[in-house]
């Protein structure tokens, strides 16, 4: 059965048409968010990460119809000076960087959740995620930076309150 | 052939799809059944997503625990404050599922349903005592969680049936720990899983309450009283003699049997041990919940003959 969705991506309202099987990871895609990637196809890489309503889905798993109205964001959809993908640069989190789209949404929710997020909560949040050319290590770095931005962020902001 | 989708908005609709067409199959968070799809393992003819029905997501304060609608999703019970408070060893056992967007996305009566025998949750459910209520167009039912896994990929789920909450008594004081043994990757599937609960049996013997995950072709429970007296090692000890003969691996790509006794021994071993060292040397003897709890009662039943 097709029917009619209405996705608010990146902020912007798409209405789409969708099949009841067609799997969110497809429709982002075929609307030219090719930021959301296919590894494995199971749930357990992390490459088709999307948020929705800020929480991480992998899209390979999930239903389009299922996501009717729902926010999504993909890491294409982040602003030029998103914090998490400057840190990312800097530390040279990435090699072919067919995984890193997903590293940046998980971290963008751990820091949402957590900005106090130390090693082992990174650990713990990103281990889910797999990168064939084995960033690791650059990936953890940006992760620490990036909340500690996020820290001295919000403490200028209350500062300057 | 691709299996028709319904998604209906009330309870009601739900139970006459699942009553009333060839091969229905519920589709709850998905993620086990987008799977088998993808696998071309799938044979139902109709597919009952039940995300549009109001209420089975709720999770509340019960007056002995608490109780979770079968859509509250793995992570919710990872991170909510109520189950933090009333059930902690089952916030952190959920807390290790799979990752956090298979935990975002799957809900805790699918992951039950599911009925593989190396889930992490039923662990701490077993040893928490959990009850699972079951809704069909013939009514409610309601099954302990230590009969709902009756077979290999087998549960207590009928024909017609919907799990529509879990029903979680306190935890009562005690010690509890959690251990898990993947072999392929940190955050893979466990080869070995062991939810240890430590808790007063009378005032001179503390119970240590087992669930293991991985290890026969079903999730196990098992109980066993030692000396509160006893020292780390005469619990583990009795522990380890407690599962051995419960211990039935199915040999696979994660390890052969040996491989996988092992690696069961050293989690039980493990979690015995954090748990009895994390039980208070005199268990406070009121539960925390003064309220009735009818979950409880076989348990004091057993405290009073004594
Ligand atoms: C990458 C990956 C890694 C994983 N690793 C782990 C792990 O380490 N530990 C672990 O415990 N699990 C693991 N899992 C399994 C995961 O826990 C299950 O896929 C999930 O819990 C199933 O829940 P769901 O809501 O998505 O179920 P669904 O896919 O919706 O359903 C699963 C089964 O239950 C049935 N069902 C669903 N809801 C109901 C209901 N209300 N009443 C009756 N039947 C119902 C369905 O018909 C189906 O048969 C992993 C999964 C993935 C994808
Ligand atoms: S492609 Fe979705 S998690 Fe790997
Ligand atoms: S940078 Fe190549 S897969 Fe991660």
């Amino acid at each position: 059965m097709s029917t009619e969705i209405t996705l608010l991506v990146n902020g912007e309202r798409r209405a789409v048409p969708v099949d009841d099987d067609d799997l969110l990871l497809d429709v982002l895609r075929g609307l030219g968010h090719t930021s959301v990637r296919e590894g494995c196809g199971v749930g357990a890489c992390g490459a088709c990460t999307v948020l929705a309503d800020g929480h991480s889905v992998s899209s390979c798993l999930a239903r389009a119809v299922r996501y009717d109205g729902a926010a999504l964001t993909t890491a294409d959809g982040l602003p030029a000076d998103d914090d998490v993908v400057e840190e990312f640069v800097a530390a040279r989190a990435m090699q072919c960087g067919y995984c890193i789209p997903g590293f940046v949404l998980m971290t963008h929710e751990l820091l949402a959740e957590n900005p106090d997020a130390g090693e082992a909560e990174i650990d713990a949040h990103l281990e889910g995620n797999i990168c064939r050319c084995g960033t690791y290590l650059e990936i953890r770095t940006a992760c620490v930076n990036a909340a500690r931005r996020r820290r001295e962020a919000a403490h200028t902001e209350k500062e300057s309150a | 052939m691709t299996a028709a989708l319904h998604r209906p908005r009330d309870l009601g609709a739900v139970l006459d799809l699942l009553a009333g067409t060839d091969d229905p199959m519920v589709f709850g968070g998905g993620t086990a059944v987008q799977i088998l799809l993808k696998q071309g393992v799938l044979a139902a003819t109709d597919l009952v997503d039940i995300a549009a029905v109001p209420g089975l997501a709720d999770l509340v304060a019960t007056p002995g625990g608490l109780r979770a609608g079968t859509m509250v999703t793995l992570r919710r019970m990872e991170t909510d404050p109520l189950v933090h408070d009333r059930a902690p060893l089952l916030a952190q056992v959920y807390g290790r599922v799979a990752n956090p967007r298979v935990r975002n996305t799957a809900s805790v009566g699918g992951n039950i349903a599911h009925g593989d025998y190396r889930l992490d949750p039923p662990t701490a459910l077993l040893v928490l005592d959990a009850r699972v209520e079951l809704s069909s167009a013939a009514g409610v039912r309601h099954v302990p969680i230590r009969e709902f896994f009756t077979g290999f990929q087998e549960t207590a789920v009928g024909r017609g049936e919907l799990v529509t909450a879990l029903d979680v008594p306190t935890q009562p004081r005690g010690g509890a720990a959690f251990s898990k043994l993947s072999s392929l990757a940190a955050n893979d599937w466990p080869v070995a899983s062991a939810a240890v609960l430590v808790t007063a049996a009378d005032d001179v013997t503390r119970e240590i309450r087992i669930g293991l995950g991985a290890l026969a072709p079903t999730p196990v429970y098992v109980a066993v009283t030692v000396a509160a007296t006893g020292s780390d090692d005469d619990a583990v000890d009795a522990a380890l003699a407690a599962v051995e003969p419960l211990i039935d691996p199915l040999p696979d790509v994660r390890g052969g049997v040996g491989h996988k006794r092992r690696l069961g021994r050293v989690a039980v071993a493990d979690a015995v041990r954090a748990a009895w060292t994390d039980t208070p040397r005199d268990i406070p003897r009121e539960p925390r919940e003064e309220a009735s709890d009818d979950h409880r009662l076989p348990f004091r039943r057993l405290r009073r003959r004594r």
